[in-house]
């Protein structure tokens, strides 16, 4: 063999793009049942497997003092028996359609997401009006249920990204902050939680009145009110308003905190900081900026600390929402992460400081800029090709309390920001004196090289 | 141009079609048009995997994969990436076993872009590779196996069941990210010879899915792949058949810092594209797949004794697919308790097959991953390529549902009783080296690749 294969063939300029077919974020029709329950619709054609997602406005904030985890096991024991199945029948019967049933606890609330073949919607969504309208909590299922999460945490904490996840919110909220605290409770917490602890914290946070159903998929030939009036429409409640939260807030004084794993051959890096949140009007130009320092393989991150020094399988940056609130009060996580060989570690770090101080001095090009807006703009129709996809993005809105057109407004928006304008974003995002870096990773051969870069002060923690 | 046959569409495919071409130079085209969205999907699999990797070289076919992103005559370094993020795309390819496979997903409006892209690097790719990319991606896939595989608890328990369950010397006994001492060994020459022998358009298969023109697309097609010459250098792999019985229990147990005890098995199944696959399919997801399942139902809800328990099928077609069950055990329960309480399960099902509720919910929740592979064009266009590539027909792609709703009880039964059996079985015990620390719960999730399956960078390009 030769290389002829790589001199004959015919080479051709590179192709110039058609014409763009016009893509809109789907628009939902908004209306509510008798109950109070707010219903979102989407019909989108083709998609023969419908999602459902049910935002509850029980946010952790709610949760008693000393029993953290109580949202997340409630969330939970929807699907373990209701006022007709008991727990093994109602899996047996969600899984006859064809559907699966998933839900957890997070700072705005609970969120319950069902998917199912549009076939079987009408029995499925039966299914998952019981399940909110008359969930069992039987005694033993929560105990099971309870025991079940406590063997989880030994297997979250010895996972790299998750152990720094948990110390980073340690670090930055105050110790007062539900946010500092494991979303899904700690040892100590979750053993306190019985079933009448589940039940006062559904009876206290859950009724259709703060509830939202967010219906996307193939729907026509389906009549959705009809079945919505079988379903979740005999969900009963009182009118009780949804508690109001506290601002967010947060320590990014500049320090690095390691998590000693001896002997661990990676170093898993998360550095992060609070910062606005999509109510605010930076956030189009901070999506834009975030992207360009660390959205893909292509962004600065990675192009100096994968494809230039091959420290690591891939670094990014992102900005995710915590909590919102109406009046704008609420805030996103903003954050690096990614893992680097252990004896990079410092080299990794010193180049990422590096990359953030080159940022703040000389700016975005327009070049990076353009090609940003152009992917994240472009994706969109492949992005929302899903139902599943669609309804998660519409229910993150309601959680978030932002209007129904958010996000279809956010593309105009994007292709509206400048480059200027994404660089101020994304350097006040990452100011490089403000962040909080989290190692978990071998102290031992860290530590030193850490300390030597000068990004904050240094503790080590046990693993 | 050769034509293709038109495919009408065949009950069980949702109304799909595909059609079917063959350039001159063997490159094998199938299209599926479908606009509802403006989006199209570019799926490209070579024949080649893990599985035709030599001794002393494992790892190669995915490191190679790698390469594949590092430029080609008229696209300079990261291009490949660039251009398609900036087109508004996402790609990525991965590396498995039996073969590797590379995707674009566009705007419909891009597609010519991706297929541009593609045959460039089919065609010219070795005009770019030099030692800096080699060196560079060397680094970068051993970064990847630390993060994916050695620096997570339980991490190489799917590279060790796998090395147990086919034996030394069979091309299914290592897995696609290879050994550290390989990827150190890879030379640029050794990538070299890798394109040259595998990197062809007689061993390859592009499928294009979406909202397309299918002639305009065939043309393009043509215009950009058609003057890539053929090769036939490629060895066919080492055969993978083995006896349908392992004849004993392997095992092996492991002293770890890992934070519960586990029970992990893998058990020799039928090849993938038998209706016999199908059967044993549908077997492991009465036993072990969702939470109706007749192992989480005894070891989650009713023994207590597991945090989590199920089974999963990697299909293969060139060797014994595998049946792999994972159990964690609960704080307290030893391993023996948890495998007596397995055996149970596994006997009685044998005894007295599924019931006909059960295999309701079995068909139902297959039928729904289907609908869910198929609903995507990305999804559609890597199925079209599978069932092209490994058994020689896409159409296959869109009846597939409707051959597993087509197997019966009896068959499931039979499936059940011939291979769920102790003695065809490797069995990997995982023993904590110390108690876990006393520490409360992390959040936060990471997304990870199909077992089995090496990426070009991880997750999803969103």
């Amino acid at each position: 063999m030769t290389d002829t294969a790589a001199v004959s063939m015919k080479f051709h300029p590179q192709p110039q793009a058609g014409t763009p077919t016009p893509w809109a974020f789907p628009a939902p029709e908004r209306g509510s049942l008798p109950n109070g329950l707010t219903v979102l619709r989407c019909h989108r054609p083709g998609q023969q497997v419908v999602a459902v997602e049910v935002f509850l406005a029980a946010p952790l904030e709610a949760e008693p003092e000393g029993l953290d985890g109580v949202a997340t096991i409630m969330a939970r024991a929807f699907s373990e028996g209701t006022d007709k199945h008991s727990a093994e029948e109602f899996a047996a019967e969600l899984e006859r359609c064809g559907a699966t049933l998933d839900a957890y606890a997070d700072h705005p609330g609970v969120r319950v997401s069902l998917e199912v073949p549009v076939s079987r919607l009408p029995k499925a969504l039966g299914l998952l009006a019981d399940a909110l309208r008359a969930p069992a909590f039987s005694e033993s299922e929560i105990e099971r249920l309870v025991a079940n999460r406590l063997d989880e945490i030994p297997h979250e904490t010895a996972n790299p990204s998750r152990r720094a996840a948990k110390q980073l919110s340690k670090e930055l909220f105050p110790a007062t902050s539900r946010m500092s605290r494991p979303r899904q409770g700690t040892e100590e917490t979750v053993a306190q939680i019985d079933s009448a602890a589940v039940r006062a914290f559904y009876v206290a946070h859950v009724r259709p009145a703060t509830a939202t159903a967010v219906i996307v998929g193939d729907l026509e030939g389906t009549d959705l009110d009809a079945i919505l009036a079988d379903t979740l429409g005999a969900w009963k409640g009182d009118t009780a308003e949804a508690r109001p939260v506290p601002p967010v807030t947060a320590d990014d004084t500049g320090r690095v905190v390691i998590v000693d794993r001896p002997g661990a051959v990676q170093t898993q890096l998360l550095i992060g900081r609070i910062g606005p949140d999509r109510h605010d009007s930076v956030w189009p130009a901070q999506v834009l900026g975030t992207y360009c320092l660390g959205g893909t393989l292509t962004s600065r991150l990675d192009r100096v600390l994968r494809e230039e020094k091959g420290y690591t399988y891939g670094v990014r940056a992102f900005g995710q929402v915590l909590r919102s609130a109406p009046d704008g009060s609420g805030a996103s996580m903003l954050a690096i992460s990614g893992s680097v060989d252990t004896e990079s570690t410092g080299p990794a770090l010193e180049d990422l400081w590096k990359v953030l101080r080159t940022l703040a001095a000389e700016g975005l090009t327009d070049a990076e800029r353009d090609v940003a807006v152009q992917n994240l703009v472009g994706v969109a129709p492949l992005k929302y090709e899903t139902a599943a996809a669609v309804a998660g993005t519409l229910a993150d809105q309601v959680e978030q309390h932002l209007p129904d057109d958010f996000q279809a407004q956010m593309y105009a928006r994007l292709a509206e920001t400048g480059t200027v304008e994404a660089t101020a974003a994304v350097v006040s995002a990452f100011p490089e004196d403000h962040l909080v870096t989290v190692l978990v990773g071998d102290a031992s051969q860290i530590e030193e090289p850490v300390r030597a870069l000068g990004i904050g002060d240094v503790t080590v923690v046990s693993g | 141009m050769p034509m293709g046959h038109t495919a009408t569409a065949q009950a069980g495919s949702g109304g799909l079609t595909a059609t079917e071409h063959r350039l001159a130079n063997g490159l094998r085209v199938v299209l599926s048009e479908d606009h509802l969205t403006p989006v199209a999907a570019v799926c490209l699999w070579y024949d080649v995997g893990s599985r035709h990797e030599v001794k002393g070289r494992t790892g190669l076919a995915h490191l190679f994969e790698h390469l594949m992103f590092q430029g080609s005559a008229q696209v300079k370094g990261n291009g490949h990436f660039e251009l398609v993020q900036g087109a508004g795309g996402s790609l990525n390819g991965t590396t498995s076993f039996e073969r590797t496979n590379y995707f674009e997903t566009m705007p419909a409006h891009q597609v010519e872009l991706a297929l541009w892209l593609e045959a460039d690097r089919m065609g010219s790719l070795l005009s770019a590779l030099d030692e800096e990319s080699m060196e560079n991606q060397r680094d970068v896939v051993k970064n990847e196996r630390r993060q994916r595989y050695d620096n997570v608890p339980y991490g190489t328990a799917f590279e060790k069941l796998t090395a147990l369950a086919y034996p030394e010397g069979h091309p299914y006994h290592h897995t696609p990210i290879g050994s550290m001492a390989d990827l150190d060994a890879a030379t640029l020459e050794d990538a070299r010879a890798f394109f040259r022998t595998y990197y062809a358009p007689n061993n390859a298969v592009i499928s294009v899915v979406g909202d397309i023109d299918p002639e305009q697309t065939l043309a393009w097609i043509e215009k950009y792949f058609g003057s890539i010459p053929s090769h036939d250098g490629k060895q066919p792999p080492r055969d993978g058949t083995l006896p349908d019985i392992i004849g004993q229990e392997l095992r092996e147990e492991i002293r770890e810092e890992v934070p519960a005890r586990a029970l992990m098995a893998a058990y020799r199944l039928p090849h993938d594209g038998t209706r016999e696959a199908d059967a044993a399919d549908l077997a492991l997801t009465v036993l072990g797949g969702g939470e109706s399942s007749r192992l989480h139902n005894r070891l989650v809800r009713r023994d207590r004794t597991a945090v989590a328990a199920g089974f999963g099928l990697l299909r293969l077609s060139g060797a014994p697919s595998l049946g792999w069950l994972d159990v964690k055990t609960s704080a307290g329960v030893e391993v023996p308790d948890i495998e007596r309480a397995v055996d149970e399960e596994l006997a009685r099902f044998a005894a007295e097959g599924p019931t006909p509720e059960e295999m309701e919910r079995a068909q139902a929740q297959l039928e729904r991953e289907w609908l869910d592979r198929l609903g995507t064009v990305a999804g559609r266009a890597d199925e079209l390529c599978r069932y092209a590539v490994l058994f020689g027909d896409p159409q296959l792609a869109l009846t597939a549902v409707q051959r597993v709703l087509d197997i019966t009880a009896q068959e499931v039964q039979a499936a059940a009783k011939a291979r769920l059996r102790p003695d065809n079985r490797a069995v990997l015990v995982y023993e904590p080296t110390h108690a876990a620390d006393e520490a409360g719960a992390a959040d936060d999730t990471t997304t990870t690749t199909a077992a089995g399956e090496t990426a070009a960078q991880e997750g999803a390009d969103k």
